[in-house]
């Protein structure tokens, strides 16, 4: 992260969302909108007394809801930059004290707090994009009333679990109990939460969770003393380089490993009845847990249909952006120029995203090592004689090619202006949408006329 | 008249094992304009590339087909073989008889060699209306986005802004880092994510 900030040739840009993507490979524009933070970057220096006096408590999206923030904020102590933003949907000023609260103002030595900053819209060009939108956890409190549809305070979710075991989390490392800070002797752990379950998530297998649900039942066992450790699985997962050591590692510290999926969790007392089966004893099981832990699967970043489409990348049935081939080019998408990174692809553990990652820099700087590249010439090509300015073609490419231009012809007695489509060379794909389009015949895909496919429909036909 | 040469792909035995890859020859090649017929293992091969290569030159070849696997996977290959021949890559065809033939009709030997044949001599009549083709240039920006400041993000970032590219990093959150920073140790050398 520090590395990122301080690379003389990475300008970062946050509280920033991309808005419009026009142009095609080498030659990008995209609109972004750089939302106000309501402070001043340049003159902030990160002293935090704004925060520390402001009135206003929220909850934490950061700390996953087991902490607050307040209403003007930095979401963790290391962030980069170092620079708070006011979240105007919860702060008095912006809010129901209308103008009044001016705490933060008030307190800033650097007169940095700035309740005038606008949005600011602007426009940049590039040669390529690359999607490293992420994931976030599946909605399991919308699914699983069994585990008690999230009434249950000390159910919670691994991402939970890594914030309470984070030095700089709510409990500053500790784990704890949410319900009443105690800390917990018996945790349970549930895998496939929503992975591998057609019928109430998602059919795929979230990748990330055998490994990390064994790093958390590692970590109670190493922090609390004399606890116990309880995993729920279907099956153990781990096929990468060091991992199934690491595993057994987990086991071999006292993990109890259960094969077989949790029926129902009920509350008992101040324990937590976790009932399931062991399928390789074949006999029910009931652990008295005093926190339970789900491992929830990855599902794409909220915001990822409009992203997607924004930018123009295909996604598939589960909203992961579609790779162009998923062995051959599994960074690339279907738009030239575009390349994926990380969960956004699908779900993936930190060594294959960092993997990924290098694969689409890689790519990235192979299109970069020249000046010009050469385009595919199976493109759409457009007959100006018979094209009638019509405009079907242009609304059905999914690839935002065709316009509409005006030109200059001659007519008997003068002259006149008209309008025709017209394709970009760089942003035509081939896909043919366009001649299906056209009424007056005017549209052909070189490669692909009709001419050519007539031939071959009479050689079988005729 | 043209004097188009086809050949035909045995895939190993993904095509040959369910289309009669002999009897699609001998459908083809007394096929009108087509000048020169014949089978190979692997047309993708460097041998298979260069019996293209040789054979245009011998039978005065002006246009080409290979019917073999899916055009996504070996088009870019043929083509090259085709421009090395002499020719524009552009006049060539493919075929697709393994996907659409062998391994869809698969257990029906008889009626996917049918269709194989079929599919060779639609290539074969569309061919010979082909035109070379040129590819135009474009001008590329040195100047990469990166949308999300998580591990992706920021690694893919880093090794571009090392090769000596301006890269824009940008994140909707009030900060970079992504979920990777909500993580305590990771695994499987439990250091920790900052």
């Amino acid at each position: 992260m520090v590395a990122a900030a301080q690379h003389p040739n990475i300008k970062i840009m946050t509280y920033a969302e991309v808005e419009q993507v026009e142009g095609y490979v080498g030659n990008f524009e995209v609109t972004i909108r750089q939302k106000a933070r309501s402070v001043d970057v340049d003159a902030c220096t990160g002293c935090g007394s704004c925060w520390e006096k402001c009135p206003q408590k929220v909850t934490s999206e950061f700390d996953q809801e087991l902490a607050q923030r307040k209403a003007i904020y930095t979401p963790f102590p290391q962030a980069v930059p170092n620079v708070p933003v006011i979240d105007r949907s919860n702060c008095r000023h912006f809010t129901r004290e209308k103008g009044k609260c001016r705490v933060c103002q008030n307190v800033c030595p650097a007169k940095a707090v700035d309740y005038e900053q606008q949005d600011q819209v602007i426009k940049e060009k590039f040669g390529a994009i690359v999607m490293a939108t992420g994931y976030d956890l599946f909605p399991w409190e919308e699914a699983y009333g069994e585990y008690g549809y999230g009434k249950y305070p000390d159910v919670i979710t691994g991402l939970q679990f890594e914030r309470m075991n984070n030095a700089s989390g709510p409990t500053g490392g500790r784990i704890v109990r949410p319900s009443d800070a105690k800390v917990p002797q018996t945790v349970a752990f549930i895998k496939c939460v929503g992975s591998r379950d057609e019928v109430k998530g998602k059919a795929y297998c979230s990748r990330a969770c055998c490994m990390y649900t064994a790093k958390h039942a590692h970590q109670v066992l190493d922090k609390i003393p004399g606890s116990q450790a309880y995993v729920f699985y279907m099956d153990v997962r781990t096929p990468g380089k060091a991992y199934d050591e690491f595993y057994q590692k987990s086991v071999h510290e006292g993990a109890v490993y259960l094969r077989g999926r949790v029926s129902r969790i009920y509350p008992q007392g101040d324990k937590l009845m976790v009932c399931g089966e062991d399928t390789l004893l074949g006999r029910q099981v009931e652990v008295a847990a005093d926190l339970v832990v789900l491992a929830t699967a990855m599902i794409p970043s909220r915001g990822w249909e409009q992203i997607a489409r924004t930018v123009g990348v295909a996604t598939d049935k589960d909203g992961f952006f579609q790779e162009a081939h998923p062995k051959l080019r599994p960074v690339e998408t279907f738009t030239a120029g575009v390349y994926l990174a990380g969960a956004c692809q699908g779900p993936k553990d930190i060594p294959d995203t960092v993997a990924q990652a290098g694969a689409a820099a890689a790519k990235v700087c192979s299109l970069f090592s020249r000046d010009e590249m050469t385009t595919e010439p199976l493109i759409s090509e457009v007959n100006e004689r018979l094209c009638s300015g019509c405009g079907l073609c242009v609304p059905v490419c999914p690839y935002k090619a065709i316009e509409l231009k005006t030109i200059q012809e001659r007519i008997p007695g003068g002259q006149r202006q008209r309008q025709v489509a017209s394709v970009n060379s760089g942003l035509c794909q081939g896909c043919g949408a366009c001649n299906v389009a056209c009424r007056t015949g005017a549209v052909t895909l070189k490669g692909f006329t009709d001419d050519q496919l007539l031939a071959e429909v009479d050689v079988v036909c005729l | 008249m043209r004097r188009v040469g086809v050949f035909i792909c045995h895939c190993g035995t993904n095509i040959a094992a369910n289309v009669d890859v002999k009897r699609v020859v001998e459908a083809v090649k007394d096929y009108p304009e087509v000048a020169f017929a014949t089978d190979y293992q692997f047309m993708c091969s460097l041998p298979g590339q260069d019996l293209i290569k040789s054979a245009i030159a011998e039978h005065h070849l002006d246009r080409v087909v290979v019917a073999s696997c899916t055009p996504r996977l070996h088009e870019p290959t043929f083509r090259k073989a085709v421009a090395d021949g002499g020719l524009n890559p552009y006049l060539f065809e493919m075929a697709n008889i393994r996907e659409q033939c062998a391994w869809v009709h698969a257990g029906d030997k008889e009626r996917a060699t049918a269709k194989a044949i079929d599919l060779v001599r639609m290539a074969v009549a569309k061919v010979k209306k082909h035109a070379p083709l040129t590819p135009s240039s474009i001008p590329v920006r040195h100047r990469l986005l990166v949308i999300g400041a998580g591990i992706a993000g920021m690694q893919t970032a880093l090794d571009v802004a090392d090769a000596g590219y301006e890269v824009v990093l940008l994140d909707r959150e009030p900060t970079i880092g992504g979920k990777m920073v909500m993580l305590d140790k990771t695994f499987p050398t439990l250091d920790c994510s900052a």
